[in-house]
């Protein structure tokens, strides 16, 4: 049974995850009084990648990382209660487990950019550190909160803490910055000072064309729907019906609202310079640590 | 403060909604003096060569076949749409068009020509000359100028002329090889 | 306060033995003829006097006195006038002192004469090829009367352009000639210290297209305008009024005044597109598209504007030599006060909204600092000056066309930084929606076009400024024979702001580098011209061609 929970996960997050992206990209032209692509664009895009020339440079980091990146990402996928219910991997890893995963998937893209010696993926690949190391912490102290109430680090007993015992000052405070930071996360306006920045440096992926690309543009939605899944299944517990088909589609109604915000923060914001961007996370990790703190405390 | 600009700049796409249109369905209305491909009258043009004169981007060409024949050639490939033959001529035989959609893959569908008999002075042979408003206009004509309709070229005496010799003794030319050379 | 005549006689009373003539032919002109081994003391002196050096025109006398003519202009803002130093040099030695170690705005001029003329300038700091391609034949001088305009020169493989030293330290990041920041092709090569910008050298003229020389030698009087139009693609009427004044200078053509007053409606409308624009393409370069869209959206309606004024969306195509084409009927009047009025809310609407915005304070307030000082060295104009509390406009100080009837004002901010420049355009908006309300019910009635009688005298000299959106724009025109002019060089606003770039770069980080070159609005077509200018720290490391493809290429 626990095997189909792993299944539909898989399954779930591969199709909707472009269509997400969708509708970020629609909400921002209607935004700027234009049409926009249609909603289903990025598979497009994905299809048509996958069918184009693969460029490589000659070395084995470079083919090796969208593959370790897209690999990444997935197992995290795979450990995620959707539905509020855990599948059996889920005991197998604890919360630390998801985090260094996910800064594998940052490293694998530093790999990729690193390998390529090309001067504007190094400067990219430079960026990516600096939000990735700054980042960072922000996520661990989501989990954290939860767990420090729960006096244990496992995924599943973390993430439905606040189900399991309500809101609190900390949880609320936690709500916030995981908000004020969602931007960071999912690489969007103001803070996409790495990934996809076309006007001023290529971004780490210049190199990068064909099945290759395809492969990280997807793990870049894919980590997208997963930090908006995780701020639903953190911090919005309280729609829990308790059948699993229909709590999964709830769910997704419930990301398609974060994914609005996100469209629309990221439409009306320019993009950030890094060492702005580096003042504005270390504010958000102090009061990070705060939000800890009081949970420490039981407040 | 910086909350409130960020609702307004939301806010400000609400009264004009989105302006594309689906363009080869829907077009937007020409106005009227706008100036698409020009269109020459065959009927009313007496064959002056005014536009020709006049053409700043040297597609009228205008050709004397024979003594009571002279074609004129309207190569739209270079046109600017400019609309100075509509200006200069004095039959008003030329009007600036609305279209605007002239895509094409041969050049051949872009041109015009028209063949035009000609009445002859009797003591002359030739049609007479134009009359423009402006001096400047008027010194045009002077300067040899001929039109050559096969080649679609227009030949006009200049003030320069080149030495070969120079040409060649530049076959070994010199590269600059260090900075501030 | 100067007049023209002080200047002739503070010239005289010390250089009287250089000075071998003088000709006023306006109020508001003086050329002075003087002789070439006294050029930059002259120059110094003009300075002193509170001149602004303007532009270098050189040109080729040789089938007349065997020489080549240089001549250096001088704006005395203040008090309206123009002072020119005209001289000399034999062809078979042509070599002048430079005037640039005194004047930094002179050094593009000089190199550009360089190249094309053949002329030497002693005491230049930085010799190098400026305008002609890396392989082109060193003794071919292209604006020389015996080399036609279509030559075309066997060209070499392999040669790539030399660019300066790398300070120590420094990694160079190519930005060009192909990069999404930039919308014509050259070549920034910036030199940076993990994200901070140490310098930077600049090759262009990538697509120089020779229209100086091509306006010299195949087109007439009146074709010339709709060429100048296509100089740039955003201040085409600027180049054709500019164009046609000093022709009309030249020739002693009085224009009508209804003409006038026309020429300046059109001029305003461009300035609102053209502001539109930037504040667009200033957004798209800090990553806001959503003001980008929303600004070009605004500036559409006035492109519609232009198309029913005047048949074409941009190319105007309206002014020529002697006056304009088209009249401006009282239904049209109406109908430019309604776009006016729209413009303006819209406009409104969109200030409000970024006025209270801290994210873009960030991106803009404090980047690409450059002082009041150095900016007065680097002879900036338009609206990067004004930013930078210098108080120049040409519409007000050297007025033309129908801007002496008009009221209008001239903002000025000296925040000295992108986020000034922002702000003095948005104002700028605001006052032509101003002028443009002004000329609509004053416009006199009368011809539209003047009649000539007679020929244009040849082999006179004619010069006409104008406030293009991004500055000021001067046009130098010497008449020729056979209906065409004999020598037109074309000075563009961008020509005196490029060379203050890696001024206000110095020390900011790479990712304002595309702000900051967007903020002096650069239109590398009008330019025609690229100067390199480096600012290294007095380490030497010689970059290779191979090591620069190295970088560049990523290494395949």
């Amino acid at each position: 049974m626990d095997i189909v929970y792993i299944a539909v996960n898989i399954i779930v997050f591969l199709a909707f995850a472009p269509l997400f992206e969708g509708i970020v990209r629609k909400l921002t032209a209607k935004v700027q009084s234009r049409q926009g692509p249609p909603v289903i664009q990025p598979y497009y895009d994905i299809i048509k990648l996958l069918g184009k020339e693969n460029f490589v440079v000659e070395n084995w980091a470079f083919k090796l990382a969208p593959l370790m990146s897209f690999a990444a990402i997935l197992s995290v996928i795979c450990f995620v209660p959707l539905g509020y219910k855990s599948n059996f991997l889920t005991q197998y890893a604890d919360v630390i487990t998801i985090i260094y995963l996910l800064t594998m998937g940052g490293v694998s893209i530093l790999l990729g950019a690193l390998s390529s010696r090309n001067t504007f993926a190094m400067m990219g690949a430079s960026r990516e550190m600096v939000t990735m190391i700054m980042v960072e912490p922000v996520l661990a102290m989501t989990f954290f909160v939860g767990a420090v109430k729960v006096k244990s680090l496992g995924i599943d007993t973390t993430i439905f803490s606040v189900m399991n015992t309500g809101y609190s000052w900390s949880v609320v405070l936690m709500l916030v910055l995981y908000l004020m930071a969602l931007q960071a996360f999912v690489g969007k306006q103001p803070f996409d000072i790495a990934e996809a920045e076309q006007e001023i440096l290529e971004g780490p992926f210049i190199e990068y064309s064909g099945p290759n690309y395809a492969l990280f543009k997807y793990s870049m939605m894919l980590k997208q729907m997963f930090y908006a899944s995780l701020f639903v299944m953190v911090f919005v517990p309280f729609l829990y019906t308790g059948t699993y088909g229909l709590d999964v589609v709830i769910q997704l109604c419930e990301i398609a609202l974060v994914y609005v915000l996100i469209a629309l923060v990221g439409s009306t914001n320019p993009r950030l310079r890094i060492d702005q961007a580096v003042r504005y996370y270390a504010v958000l990790i102090v009061m990070a640590l705060g939000a800890v703190g009081l949970s420490v405390y039981g407040i | 403060m910086w909350l409130t600009s960020k609702i307004k700049q939301v806010l400000m796409v609400i009264k004009p909604g989105v302006v594309t249109l689906n363009y080869p369905f829907e077009k937007r209305p020409v106005p009227e003096n706008f100036r698409g491909a020009p269109y020459w009258d065959h009927e009313k043009c007496v064959g002056c060569g005014g536009c020709a004169n006049h053409c700043p981007a040297r597609t009228i060409l205008v050709r004397d076949i024979c003594q009571e024949l002279r074609v004129m050639v309207y190569d739209g490939s270079r046109c600017t749409y400019c609309g100075r033959c509509a200006d200069v001529c004095p039959e008003n035989a030329i009007t600036m068009t609305d279209r605007y959609e002239l895509a094409t893959d041969d050049r051949r569908d872009l041109n015009e020509s028209m063949e035009l008999f000609m009445l002859t002075c009797q003591r002359c042979g030739r049609c007479y000359d134009m009359e423009n408003k402006n001096m400047i206009d008027r010194m045009d004509l002077q300067g040899y100028r001929y039109d050559n309709l096969e080649a679609r070229a227009f030949i006009r005496k200049t003030t320069d002329s080149f030495d070969p010799e120079m040409l060649k003794k530049t076959a070994e030319y010199k590269r600059p090889s260090k900075i501030g050379e | 306060m100067n007049s023209l005549e002080q200047v002739l006689k503070t010239l005289n009373d010390k250089f009287g033995g250089s000075i071998t003539g003088h000709e006023t032919p306006l109020p508001t002109r003086l050329f002075v003829d003087i002789k070439a081994e006294n050029v930059r003391e002259i120059s110094n002196e003009v300075v002193a006097l509170g001149g602004r050096y303007l532009v270098g025109i050189g040109y080729d006398n040789i089938a007349r006195d065997g020489n080549i003519g240089m001549i250096h202009s001088f704006g005395f803002d203040k008090d309206n006038f123009i002072v020119h130093l005209r001289t000399a040099v034999p062809e078979s030695n042509p070599v002048m002192p430079s005037i640039t170690p005194d004047i930094p705005g002179a050094g593009w001029s000089e190199r550009e004469y360089q190249d094309l003329l053949g002329m030497k300038f002693e005491g230049h700091p930085k010799p190098k090829r400026l305008v002609v391609a890396d392989d082109w034949p060193s003794d071919i001088y292209p604006m020389r009367k015996e080399v036609p305009y279509n030559l075309v020169p066997p060209g070499a493989e392999d040669v790539a352009y030399q660019l300066d030293e790398c300070p120590e330290g420094c990694s160079i990041i190519p930005v060009g000639p192909f990069h999404t920041a930039l919308h014509e092709p050259e070549h920034f090569a910036v030199y940076v210290d993990g994200e901070t910008i140490k310098g930077c050298d600049y090759r262009g003229f990538m697509t120089h297209r020779g229209i100086e020389k091509l306006c010299e030698s195949q087109v007439s009087y009146n074709e010339v305008p709709f060429i100048a139009e296509r100089i740039c693609g955003i201040c085409g009427s600027v180049h054709a009024t500019a164009y046609s004044q000093s022709v009309e200078m030249a020739g002693g053509i009085p224009v009508p005044e209804r003409a006038k007053y026309i020429r300046s409606l059109l001029l305003e409308i461009e300035r609102l597109h053209s502001h539109l624009l930037w504040l667009g393409v200033a957004g798209h370069l800090i990553g806001f598209d959503t003001v980008f869209m929303q600004s070009w959206r605004v500036r559409e309606q006035i492109m519609w504007l232009s198309e029913r004024i005047t048949g074409n969306r941009k190319t105007y195509g309206m002014v020529i030599v002697g006056g304009v084409r088209r009249d401006i009927t009282p239904e049209i009047g109406e109908d430019i006060l309604n776009v006016c009025r729209k413009v303006e809310e819209e406009v409104k609407i969109i200030h409000k909204s970024i006025t209270g915005d801290t994210a873009l304070h960030k991106r803009t307030k404090g980047v690409g600092y450059l002082s009041k000082e150095e900016a007065i060295n680097w002879s900036l104009v338009g609206p990067v000056a004004r930013a930078r509390g210098i108080d120049i406009d040409v519409r007000r100080d050297h007025p033309y066309a129908a801007y002496s009837d008009l009221q209008f004002d001239v903002p000025v901010v000296d925040t000295c930084d992108v986020w000034g420049t922002l702000v003095v355009r948005l104002l700028e908006i605001y006052e032509s929606i101003r002028i443009i309300r002004q000329i609509i019910p004053k416009m006199p009635k009368g011809e539209l076009l003047t009649e000539l009688d007679a020929e244009i005298p040849p082999f006179k000299h004619g010069i006409s400024v104008v406030e293009a959106p991004r500055g000021e724009s001067v046009h130098f025109v010497i008449t020729g024979e056979e209906n065409r002019p004999d020598r037109w060089r074309v000075r563009a606003p961008t020509y005196p702001n490029l060379q203050a770039i890696p001024a206000m770069l110095l020390n900011d980080q790479f990712a304002d580098f595309p702000i900051i070159v967007g903020s002096i609005d650069p239109c590398f077509s009008c330019t025609d011209r690229v100067e390199v200018v480096n600012i290294t720290s007095g380490q030497n490391r010689i970059m290779s061609k191979s090591e620069l493809e190295f970088i560049s290429r990523g290494n395949k």
